[in-house]
């Protein structure tokens, strides 16, 4: 820190609040103070209970109190959930509050009435908090620069969680608009640790950047649960540790347990209740679940009240819940910026460490569990990647634009490509995407007395909006993030929550599932509701929700595998963990940190070939994709393949044979395009980007299908378009946000790069016990659709492991 | 092309994959719904559609027509999607159809969509009989057999875990409905109340289109 002379903080006007709760600056705090005050952008690193939110607040207040009077919206503050928007206000009410300070602040959210809305359009807060969402809106009204033209300050709060989506594409280009309106506008960010702070920097600073960074030294204890329970060799419910989890709980005052899908948060709680013999208080947290439900556990945790809450990562940011005394993570912590977030959860003390404990479903979660410790003792942080903007956010701005009034294509442009993710944007694609949003961007020019946007007739340059009416419908659809098809779920007249359309059309009436911790039956659909009652049925379906499923971190990866190789480690492991590794190391290879294992063996007159990329899920579902073809080009009459996030397994009628030969770079650049155009993975991404290019309009929750449902499906515009217009903007959007987005296409790029000279190939006579687990899986998928009963996976289970005659392992 | 025979009021009936009907006794094809410009109709509410279902479908009639010649092509309603799907047919729309006009006699039963909407050249019948049957948009009261269209009916298909939905032909002892021939045009599950109202649920035949085959449920 170079700040010298005295702390300048000790003049401001938070000091003697700061005083009086005998609080002291942190350094980052004067450091962001001093910068901004000089005119930087900044984006400030520090972990949670670091004071992160009030650094963000420091200049404002400052200004807004030392500096000449000022009337107006002064700061706009940018949080990436309602909830946490709510939580802010909360916070910065205390000290202004108490200090008497003369500072107006409000919350503008979707949340937020319309009349309270208009009001402060009308005479607008010094300081509003609000969401990417929301700052679009705002941006879209006609008077939108009369607005913002005064605006000093915009503070971005957890920035790390908006790098790589759509939604930072949305925020940076709403940024880009603000510093237009307001030349002078100041940007700070803040951001959970990161590892590539230089990207952050780089994505929002643009006058003199700055970086502030605050390291915690303060390790959190974390350990892996001892179990007296042998873990099961694959699956992810934790069943068998059911009990010691419920010890733990017991054990401490106030627990959260994280688990990675909803399908597990509903399963895990559930069977914590069956042996809530002490009748801990335990909740469920999701999603998933009506808002009113989820608001009373947050309460309730706030409070104090519960002992325990099993959450997905809808707990994950945030909120503070002081009380907070142990994290149990479930199911592998797949990245560690992950895992940290999820620890930081406990114990808001920076002088104390967090405390939690993991709990592998599997074998290969163990070691996961154990890489994850490791790295976070060096504190090795996973890589965020920029994503490179997507088009049809481009088009969704676009309109937004023309809503708040006429524009000059050149001027838009220039502004967009100052935006990170766009600086490569092209002007020919941007001309498409104008072109898009005035009549769908099509060749045939048939819609030309239709047109949403329009040129001026003295200006060519300059674009129109065609009416006022059509500001209703951007309204409607502003926004990246589409929800698959949700129905309601009511039981009698209480909404419990939304559940996946895809789900329930799987369901016949009587099947029994569970939601919301509780087991109820399908008795009925009708409008968009589903009618549910009560049910004591013993085997129910759980909802699994598409999506949400995180692939394990490259970086998280390696250490694995890593990991995997130190066969001195192996001794400290469970005896069950080092048998199995110990056998495998016997009949077969634990692959050295850079080999690629290839396993291949017959097994029930199939030939199997296992492959150990452990490149992640969405890589290694497109290598499979990938194989499969190749496999087919050599005849091996290939049947199928299942992929995790650490290895392949293909079977086919023929043995493979030239393995070497097909895995490698070429096998990416044959057949990719095929496969993006056989799958439905394109086709599922266009109905995303017709949407939020605004070519078709969102079905919002609630709203019902016209009575007749002759509605055209994106499917079919897909279908339509693809055959008359291939090289359509929505087309070319669609496969890059797959190529980008969906199928890990650099990672895996890299791994088939360096891939042949590093393959180990390994011909066995029978299932290796390391490929145990993926084999399990093979019948896990084709089984778990229909019946997901335990004992019918442990029977499979047990017939496989004679098989492989490990057994005796147990 | 394959088809699949169709037993119907006491007669046979061809239901092909591209979602027409034919009578081989009276060399007679059958289509319905094919919502010509809805890509237009659309349009003018600023959901801008691709606008090729008009040359498709179109060309999708012609082909079939160049195959089977038939001496009557009987539209079950729903020809045109609104007023404004006119502007979709361009001149040379216009001359094709007259050409095929020539050797086929064209009978446009007006449906909901169409029924105000005139095209030069054709016939309009708000319903149409032969024999025993009835042609018709919706069904109505009669004791005829009907053969009609409006519903767009399409059919859940559940196996081994997984859930698909295919346009259908389907009909019960007396009612007939086809499947709708356009190409931006979506389907209506066979169990919504609407098509049950009509149907009942009891002794339905229910025929899948699938990609180059008509199924038989």
């Amino acid at each position: 820190m170079n700040i010298n002379k005295s702390n300048p903080l000790l003049l401001h006007p938070l000091n003697k609040w700061m005083k009086k709760k005998k609080w002291s600056w942190f350094p980052h705090q004067i450091e962001t103070f001093h910068h901004v005050r000089t005119g930087s952008d900044v984006v400030v690193f520090a972990p949670t209970g670091a004071g992160k939110t009030l650094t963000g607040f420091i200049n404002p207040i400052y200004d807004l109190i030392k500096l000449k009077k000022f009337k107006g919206l002064h700061t706009l503050y940018i949080s990436p959930l309602k909830s946490l928007a709510n939580d802010i206000v909360r916070n910065l009410e205390k000290p202004i509050k108490e200090l008497d300070l003369n500072i107006s602040f409000q919350v503008r959210t979707g949340d937020t009435t319309p009349y309270k809305k208009q009001k402060q359009k009308q005479k607008p807060p010094n300081i509003l908090i609000t969401t990417p969402e929301s700052l679009a809106l705002l941006n879209s009204y006609e008077n939108a620069k009369e607005f913002f033209h005064n605006l000093k300050y915009i503070i971005i709060d957890e920035i790390h969680t908006f790098l790589d989506n759509k939604r930072a594409d949305l925020l940076s280009l709403n940024i880009e608009r603000l510093q237009t309106f307001s030349p002078n506008l100041q940007r700070i960010g803040l951001s959970a640790t990161l590892k590539n702070k230089q990207d952050a920097k780089k994505w929002l600073c643009r006058k003199k950047p700055k970086i502030v960074s605050y390291e915690n030294s303060v390790l959190p204890k974390i350990r892996i649960l001892e179990s007296k329970e042998r873990i099961p060799w694959s699956g992810h419910m934790a069943t068998y540790s059911i009990n010691e989890i419920y010890k733990e709980i017991m054990q401490s005052k106030l627990t959260i347990i994280f688990v990675n899908t909803r399908a597990q948060a509903e399963y895990i709680f559930k069977n914590l209740w069956l042996i809530n013999k002490k009748k801990l208080k335990i909740a469920v947290h999701h999603g998933s679940l009506e808002k009113n439900l989820r608001l009373k556990v947050e309460n309730n945790l706030s409070k104090g009240l519960v002992d325990c809450v099993v959450a997905t990562s809808s707990l994950e940011l945030g909120l503070d819940y002081g009380d907070v005394e142990k994290i149990i993570q479930v199911g592998a912590p797949k990245g560690i910026n992950r895992l940290l977030q999820r620890v930081g959860r406990s114990n808001h003390n920076l002088n104390t460490p967090s405390k939690a404990i993991l709990v592998p479903t599997n074998r290969f979660e163990f070691i996961e569990a154990k890489a994850a410790i490791e790295e976070i003792k060096k504190n090795n942080l996973d890589k965020i990647d920029l994503k490179e903007g997507s088009f049809d956010v481009v088009a969704q701005h676009i309109f937004g634009t023309a809503c708040s009034g006429q524009f000059e294509i050149n001027d838009l442009y220039k502004e967009i490509i100052k935006a990170y993710p766009y600086k490569k944007l092209k002007l020919n694609d941007f001309k498409q995407l104008i072109n898009l949003i005035q009549d769908g961007g099509y060749v045939l020019k048939n819609y030309d007395q239709f047109k949403r946007i329009f040129q001026l007739r003295e200006n060519k340059n300059i674009y129109k909006l065609v009416n006022r009416r059509e500001t209703r419908k951007y309204r409607m659809n502003v926004g990246t993030i589409i929800e698959n098809p949700m129905l309601k779920i009511k039981l009698g007249t209480k909404t419990l929550g939304n559940i996946e359309e895809v789900f329930i059309q799987n369901l016949s009436q009587g099947d029994s599932f569970i939601f919301a911790g509780q087991i109820l039956e399908f008795q009925s659909m009708k409008n968009n509701l589903v009618q549910v009652k009560r049910s004591k049925s013993l085997i129910s379906k759980i909802p699994s929700y598409s999506g949400g499923r995180m692939p394990l971190s490259t970086n998280l990866a390696n250490s694995v595998r890593a990991l995997l190789a130190k066969s001195n480690m192996w001794d400290l492991y469970p005896e069950q963990i080092t048998e199995w590794l110990k056998r495998q190391k016997n009949i077969s290879k634990i692959p050295k940190k850079d080999e690629y294992l290839v396993e291949q063996f017959p097994r029930k007159k199939n030939f199997y070939t296992v492959i150990y990329t452990f490149a992640g899920w969405h890589a290694n579902q497109t290598l499979g994709f990938l194989l499969l073809r190749g496999f087919k080009e050599f005849n091996y009459k290939p049947l199928g393949f299942v992929a995790n996030d650490y290895a392949i397994v293909l079977w086919s009628l023929k043995e493979v044979k030239q393995i070497k030969t097909i895995l490698n770079l070429g096998l990416l650049d044959k057949h990719l395009d095929n496969y993006l155009e056989e799958t439905s993975i394109v086709k599922r991404l266009f109905r995303d980007n017709a949407i939020i290019s605004c070519l078709i309009e969102r079905r919002l929750p609630g709203m019902e299908k016209t009575g007749k449902q002759v509605l055209f499906s994106s499917d079919l515009i897909y279908t339509v378009l693809k055959k008359n217009e291939p090289d359509h903007i929505l087309l070319k959007s669609s496969y890059e946000d797959a190529k980008k987005n969906m199928i890990d296409y650099d990672r895996l790029r890299e791994i088939l790069k360096k891939i042949d000279k590093k393959i180990i190939l390994k011909k066995l006579t029978s299932i290796s016990p390391l490929a145990v687990p993926i084999i399990l899986e093979i019948n896990r998928e084709n089984l778990s659709k229909k019946e997901t009963d335990e004992y019918i996976l442990e029977d499979l289970e047990n017939e496989i492991l004679k098989e492989a005659n490990v057994l005796s392992i147990n | 092309m394959y088809y699949q025979l169709i037993n119907f009021g006491n007669e046979e009936f061809h239901a092909y994959p591209d979602k027409s009907l034919y009578w081989k006794r009276l060399n007679t094809l059958i289509v319905s719904d094919l919502h010509i410009g809805k890509s237009i109709s659309y349009a003018k509410n600023k959901q801008f559609l691709p606008p090729y279902d008009t040359k498709e479908i179109l060309s999708k009639i012609f082909v079939s027509l160049d195959k089977i010649k038939p001496s009557n092509l009987i539209i079950v309603g729903d020809l045109l999607h609104d007023v404004f799907s006119t502007l979709s047919l361009k001149d040379q729309d216009h001359k094709n159809l007259s050409q095929y006009m020539k050797n086929t006699d064209f009978i446009w039963i007006k449906g909901n969509h169409d029924k105000n909407i005139q095209i030069e050249g054709f016939k309009n019948f708000t319903n149409y009989k032969i024999d025993k049957l009835l042609f018709t948009h919706i069904p109505i009261e009669t004791s005829l057999f009907q053969i009609c269209g409006h519903y767009h009916p399409k059919v859940k298909i559940s196996h081994r875990g997984k859930t698909i939905f295919k346009t259908c032909f389907i009909h019960n002892e007396k009612i007939f409905i086809l499947p709708s021939f356009g190409i931006l045009t979506g389907g209506l599950d066979i169990h919504n109340k609407q098509i049950s109202d009509v149907l009942g649920k009891n002794n339905l035949s229910i025929y899948p289109v699938g990609q180059d085959k008509v199924y038989k449920l």
